[in-house]
């Protein structure tokens, strides 16, 4: 079962004035373990295809379905827990929790899914621990440089055990070190644990590193092209 | 829940100066409300335990007639068995003070006043109020002697001094002819104004034989052992004198007409403790207003990573909550504090005013007011300021859109 499915996929802006085919008729399927990046210029609708994937945004027609579950219906509420449940995002401005410590920003997640307070330690450490971040665990965002702070959130996005991680423009932000180091560390998790990613750039050093690259223009998918990396 | 309280902490912690101003301005609002109306109240505690001390003490049993029809026609008959009686439903009564009273003519041989005659039994109404204390001349009565002590302002009224001849002419019971001719032996400075100028005390005896009505008398006091137990006591003896004829009165219930008085009195210091409220209130409102406005876009990050719209309000609730309870527990602590000195270095009254306190038997300062109803309705009136102010917040978060809020 594919983990990402889209069947037409279509999200018209502001279609009783002057309608925007942000997104139109794509299709789109993802495997688990892919490591996936959609390109194209920029307002070609990757955004819009990634919030539409992730549930923050509902299609104008066509449909998505995660792991087998189709979202396009569903209401507010069940779309938010099964957003907490079922999918990680990583965002381009980081947006962290600034109150909280980076532990304190990975466990809230696990704590927002009630889970045993002494999993969501060992699991909090683990991660902060996987994205080389074991010396600055109790340390608030502010304290931290972009490239950790976008190490804290993808450790958040992975604290749900999510079936796909979403990632929009992530390294858009972070100096040519911190990307590459982000990077590894994303590939890592996709490697070793079968991690899914789905991760929209301009970044050529980005690019070169996906195994597969979908490319948008005027909100339709043109290009689907694997190579191994 | 923990998880949310310390977010909530630490969130109103994000702009210090904000919320130090916000909750210094709850704080002065509570302060002020409370030190306006523990003044105002101060008096009126006076007031009220005067009356009851010198008047209706803190709870009556009377006949179910009286209080509507105060004659002596609505009387009854106290003896040992009443007594054991009340004893029996209630064991925690200091005292019973038996009394007669009755409106009479008094007069001397030049002028008439209507008095306000009272039968007591001094020794124990001595030991409730204390009464032979305010005694500018002469003495109590002991015993069943044609010997009355009247009120300094009736006795000026009538030119009357110890040694005096008090004649009183009026109705005993059952519209039988009353009149008598008794000695002056004491006269009293009473606290109470209005008992100042007509009251005149005989022994019980006494009055009985005047009136006609021995073995009867119209209002019998209860003094509990502990004052706050009033209450309590009332309902054991509503339910022990259910079937009979008698009824069982509390203070406020003695005094209806001085309670609403005094309830106008407040209307003021209510009226400038509410424009404070709304002043404050708006001042709140504008920081939570600032606070929600400013972090829409984390608002709509919590929403895209799982968190419900519904825990996300729980958490503003908290920062709400957190502010106005700071506020209103600096504001108690420093009221109290206010209330204390000004306790033991009250506000003195000078030239008429002072003058007209004094008269009234009262020392010429400004009293506080203790009341726990002053402390507890401040935390309540800021509570319903936190709830009114958290619509705001509460409204946005229902209605926030995620991506318009991510882009904001
Ligand atoms: N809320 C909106 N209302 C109207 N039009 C919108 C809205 N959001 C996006 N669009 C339009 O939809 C198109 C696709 O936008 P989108 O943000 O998905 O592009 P993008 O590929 O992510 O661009 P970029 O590389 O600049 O991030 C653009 O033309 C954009 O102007
Ligand atoms: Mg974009």
């Amino acid at each position: 079962m594919p983990v990402v499915q889209t069947r037409q996929l279509t999200r018209t802006y502001n279609p009783d004035t002057i309608p925007v085919h942000a997104v139109r008729q794509a299709d789109l399927c993802i495997e688990e373990g892919e490591f996936t990046s959609i390109v194209g210029p920029s307002g070609s609708g990757k955004t819009t295809l990634l919030n539409l994937i992730g549930g923050l945004d509902r299609p104008t027609s066509g449909s998505v379905h995660i792991n087998g579950t189709d979202i396009t219906g569903m209401s507010d509420s069940k779309l938010i827990d099964f957003r907490l449940w079922h999918i990680g995002f990583v965002f381009q401005h980081y947006n962290l929790i600034p109150v909280f410590s980076a532990r304190e920003n990975v466990a809230f997640i696990m704590l927002l899914q009630n889970r045993d307070k002494d999993e969501i330690a060992r699991r909090t450490d683990e991660l902060l621990d996987e994205v080389g971040l074991e010396k600055r665990k109790d340390t608030r965002p502010a304290q931290l440089s972009g490239g950790e702070q976008q190490r804290v959130a993808v450790a958040r996005a992975l604290a749900c055990e999510p079936k796909i991680i979403l990632a929009d423009e992530p390294t858009a932000n972070l100096d040519t070190t911190a990307a590459m180091n982000l990077l590894d560390i994303m590939t890592r998790m996709n490697r070793e644990k079968k991690v899914t990613f789905l991760f929209s750039t301009h970044d050529q050093r980005v690019i070169d590193r996906a195994r597969r690259v979908v490319r948008m223009l005027d909100g339709a998918i043109v290009e689907d092209s694997c190579h191994e990396g | 829940m923990t998880i949310y309280l310390k977010l909530a902490w630490r969130n109103i912690w994000r702009n210090r100066r904000r919320t130090l101003i916000t909750v210094s301005a709850i704080m002065f609002a509570v302060v002020f409300a409370i030190f306006g109306q523990s003044l105002n109240r101060g008096s009126h505690e006076i007031m009220i335990d005067n009356m009851t001390r010198f008047n209706t003490g803190y709870l009556q049993l009377q006949d179910r007639r009286f209080n509507n029809e105060p004659s002596l026609d609505n009387s009854f008959a106290y003896d040992a068995q009443l007594e054991s009686r009340i004893n029996r439903a209630h064991p925690q009564i200091e005292l019973m003070l038996p009394r007669i009273e009755t409106f009479m003519l008094a007069a001397d041989e030049e002028a008439t006043r209507g008095a306000m005659v009272k039968g007591i039994e001094p020794e124990k109404e001595q030991l409730f109020n204390n009464l032979e204390q305010r005694l500018v001349n002469g003495r109590f009565f002991t015993s069943a002697q044609q010997e009355a002590v009247i009120g300094q302002g009736l006795a000026e009224r009538l030119r009357l001094g110890v040694g005096g001849t008090l004649a009183l002419i009026g109705q005993g019971r059952f519209g039988m002819s009353a009149s008598g001719l008794f000695t002056v032996v004491g006269i009293v400075d009473h606290p109470l104004r209005e008992m100042n100028d007509r009251i005149v005390y005989l022994s019980l005896a006494t009055a009985q034989e005047l009136l006609a009505a021995e073995g009867y008398i119209t209002n019998l006091l209860l003094v509990p052992e502990r004052p706050r137990d009033t209450d309590r006591i009332a309902v054991a003896l509503r339910h022990e004198f259910t079937a009979a004829d008698l009824q069982v009165l509390t203070w406020p219930e003695l005094m209806p007409e001085l309670l609403d008085l005094l309830r106008f009195d407040m209307a003021g210091s209510y009226l400038m403790s509410a424009i404070l409220y709304v002043v404050i209130g708006f001042g709140f409102f504008g920081t939570v207003l600032t606070m929600t406005l400013e972090r829409l876009k984390e608002f709509g990050i919590l929403l895209s990573v799982g968190m419900q719209r519904l825990r996300l309000a729980i958490v503003v609730f908290l920062e709400t909550l957190w502010i106005s309870l700071l506020g209103v527990g600096c504001g108690l602590a420093a009221a109290w504090l206010v209330l204390l000195y000004f306790h033991f270095n009250p506000i003195e009254l000078t030239g008429n005013m002072a003058q007209t306190v004094i008269d009234m038997g009262w020392e010429p300062i400004l009293p506080v007011s203790f009341a726990p109803e002053l402390f507890y309705t401040q935390g309540i009136i800021v509570f319903i300021l936190a709830m009114l102010v958290f619509i705001y917040p509460l409204v946005k978060i229902a209605r926030l859109n995620v991506l318009a809020a991510a882009r904001s």
